[in-house]
């Protein structure tokens, strides 16, 4: 039997291994652990699934340099956030959104770059 | 048939009813609207709101504007209402030496004490000295820890302080534990080489070393003198996630007194009080200085210049009347509260809340050149405009429409500027009273303790319910009950307090606990509220004794607020008061008292 653990699921394929490192390290400074899994499939179908597939709710799909982050209970399609070749700071507050969807936090801006220090 | 407006201008709402009457003294209300006012309260620019709310009103019976036969203007009572605040303590630090804010997320837990030293420098640290290191954002989260763990075999590091917000990614690669404390904005300004202790608090509690005096005296080793020195430290940390206190010798930080000054009341006797001396002791003085001719503040202080203040705003309403050039005071409401203000020389953008007094003045003029208003209105409708009754006695009459009333009855008319209290006797006498602050007052308390940068934000979390966005498909609300739905919630108001405007939720862009703005909310309406209208009822009752209105009907603005009339209901209730909202002519709710009655002062 495969049991999960309560991780925040990331799919890819063919993820730009600089911008994953920059979400991981979002998810990571939040305290959350997170898992990086292959998967078949469309961006939308990829954010989908792993947030379903995550018993904490929430996940990111990734083809590329493009990103999406999902929650638990969300259609398909209709991804919380999504960014096409992003910045650093973008990939970093989407892994932390992802968590903070979890710990039910305000999220941190994505688009815009008053936030950044 | 006879199309007649009623026009009552308020200080920030103007309100419009129209009514038919036919040769028979047959009488019906046809519509009402209101609009924002424009400029101050008895000025020419009223105009403009005027017309924009007859326009409105009349659309609504289709009728051009053309078809009123008569407008009838209130003689509004010649007070203008105006608030301002000052801070009468304030923290300064005039050497960079502590640090004491939330990051959401530092790292490690305890305390340590060391030397700083910055990461570049590293190389330069000496075996057996404990240092305490802090790293600009420009060392990525590897780079710090990659450094530190080549240099924590040979160095003793007892803590971090990191610009970015990295502060667990930095502990989960140390091959030590310490305390780190991260988001530091400033962290340039840190003195390199001098004594710091960092403190980092367990999850869901507050420091308790660092917001402690004898906490700092013990890691940093002071003398008892030193210690008192950091008492505004440790108070101005209290409560925090994180902190870093550094010594510095000459470091100078203290908690002034502002020279805050005394006010000057000008009545029946003269009496003064110092600011200082807190809300209660400020009213208690005033109502022993019997009736008011003005008040003044000592010169060249925080509320001399506060009072000048409102003076001179209230100067542009006295020059449109000639010969009455002088501006006096005639009410305050003097209230305590507490402002967030960032401490000069902080770090990372630390606050400390700092006592304050919020004031709200009236200023009484001779007279408000409304007939100049009602001729300027004349001249642009080409309709007869008058002047017409006293706002007190129309806003009594208005108030009686409401059903279940009966005579003596009393109306609090709580508005934007200023409460009115009348007490209409069944002879048909009026005894009349104005006081200072109503809901802009609370509106400013709000903004102030909640330190929200708009004013807009501090009137919509006034008039309307919150609740929080705990998923994207539901929100618990104020009273603890949750609200649900069907299509998902837009991300961006996840996890914030929202306000439940109709039709829309706005969001609060402070990150601010929900508990937090729901019990300063209710404490302002209260401290305003509550206060006045006792005041006001104590004045206009017969003989000053309360128990001898037997009804009082709420009208104005601030009467329509969800909270307002029940804390006012309660407070009454002691005193055998039948207290409620009123609803003018069965329809209208608080709202077109003044309007209403100027309608039916037409009749006779």
């Amino acid at each position: 039997m495969v049991v999960n653990k309560p991780a925040i699921i990331i799919y890819v394929q063919k993820p730009d291994e600089d911008l994953l490192r920059e979400v991981c390290a979002g998810i990571e400074e939040e305290g959350v652990l997170f898992q990086v899994q292959t998967h078949e499939g469309d961006l939308d179908a990829l954010a989908y699934d792993a947030a379903n597939e995550s018993m904490l709710g929430a996940g990111i799909g990734m083809t590329g340099v493009r990103l999406a982050m999902q929650m638990q209970r969300l259609p398909r399609g209709k991804n919380v956030f999504e960014l096409n070749a992003p910045a650093f700071w973008q990939c970093r507050n989407l892994g932390a959104n992802s968590a903070r969807a979890i710990k039910k936090m305000p999220f941190k801006s994505i688009y815009q770059t008053e936030t950044i220090n | 048939m006879k199309l007649i407006a009623g026009v009552d201008i308020g200080n920030s709402t103007t309100e419009v009813c129209i009514g038919a009457v036919g040769e028979n003294g047959y009488f019906r209300f046809l519509s009402s609207a209101s609009r924002m006012t424009t400029g101050t309260k008895g000025t020419l620019p009223n105009v403009l709101g005027i017309k924009a709310a007859l326009e409105e009103a009349m659309d609504r019976i289709h009728q051009p504007l053309s078809a009123l036969d008569l407008v009838r203007l209130n003689e509004a009572a010649p007070v203008i209402g105006d608030t301002a605040m000052e801070t009468i303590t304030e923290t300064i630090i005039t050497e960079s030496s502590m640090i004491g804010h939330n990051p959401s997320t530092p790292a490690g837990a305890g305390e340590a004490v060391g030397e700083l030293l910055f990461l570049e420098n590293i190389w330069k640290g000496k075996p057996g000295v404990p240092y305490i290191v802090a790293a600009a954002s420009k060392f990525s989260y590897e780079e710090v820890a990659a450094r530190l763990n080549q240099h924590i075999p040979e160095l003793d590091v007892r803590g971090l302080i990191l610009q970015a917000d990295e502060a667990v990614l930095v502990e989960n690669r140390l091959s030590k534990k310490m305390p780190i404390v991260d988001e530091v904005r400033h962290i340039s300004r840190v003195p390199e080489g001098k004594l710091a202790a960092i403190e980092v608090a367990l999850p869901g509690t507050s420091i308790r070393m660092l917001s402690n005096p004898y906490g700092i005296a013990t890691l940093l080793g002071l003398n008892a003198e030193e210690t008192k020195s950091v008492t505004p430290i440790a108070k101005s940390l209290v409560g925090k996630r994180s902190a870093v206190v550094i010594r510095t010798p000459h470091g100078n930080i203290r908690e002034n007194i502002l020279p805050a000054g005394e006010i000057v009341f000008h009545g029946e006797k003269e009496a003064n009080v110092n600011i200082d001396a807190g809300a209660d002791k400020i009213m208690e003085t005033l109502a022993s200085a019997g009736e008011i001719r003005d008040i003044d503040g000592e010169r060249d202080t925080n509320v001399g210049n506060m009072l000048r203040r409102i003076k001179t705003s209230m100067a542009d309403v006295a020059k449109e009347h000639e010969g009455d050039s002088e501006i006096r005071i005639t009410d305050i409401l003097a209230v305590d509260t507490l402002a967030p203000v960032e401490i000069a020389g902080s770090l990372a953008g630390e606050t400390c809340m700092e006592k304050a007094v919020g004031i709200a003045a009236m200023v009484k003029t001779q007279h408000l050149p409304m007939q100049k208003i009602a001729e300027r209105l004349e001249q642009e409708l080409h309709v007869k405009a008058v002047v017409a009754g006293v706002e007190a006695v129309m806003a009594s009459l208005g108030a009686m429409t409401t059903p279940g009333t009966k005579l003596p009855l009393a109306i609090l008319d709580m508005g934007g500027g200023s409460t009115d209290a009348a007490v209409l006797q069944p002879d048909g006498s009026v005894k009349t009273t104005h006081q200072a602050g109503a809901g802009e007052l609370v509106s400013m308390l709000i903004q102030t303790e909640l330190g929200l940068h708009s004013r807009t934000t501090a009137e919509q979390i006034k008039k309307y319910p919150m609740g929080k966005v705990e998923s994207l498909f539901h929100m618990r609300l104020e009273n603890g009950s949750m609200q649900f739905f069907e299509e998902s919630i837009d991300p961006r108001y996840y996890g914030h307090v929202v306000l439940l405007a109709p039709g829309e939720m706005l969001k609060v862009e402070e990150d601010i606990p929900m508990e937090k703005i729901l019990e300063v909310r209710r404490d302002a309406k209260r401290k305003v509220f509550v206060r006045n209208a006792l005041r006001a009822l104590e004045i206009v009752a017969p003989d000053h004794d309360l128990r001898k209105i037997p009804n009082v009907v709420l009208v104005g603005g601030s009467a329509e607020d969800f909270e307002i009339p029940e804390m006012l209901m309660e407070v009454l209730a002691d005193y055998r008061i039948v207290c409620g909202r009123g609803n003018i002519r069965g329809v209208e709710g608080p709202r077109n008292a003044v309007a209403t009655g100027l309608l039916l002062s037409y009749l006779g």
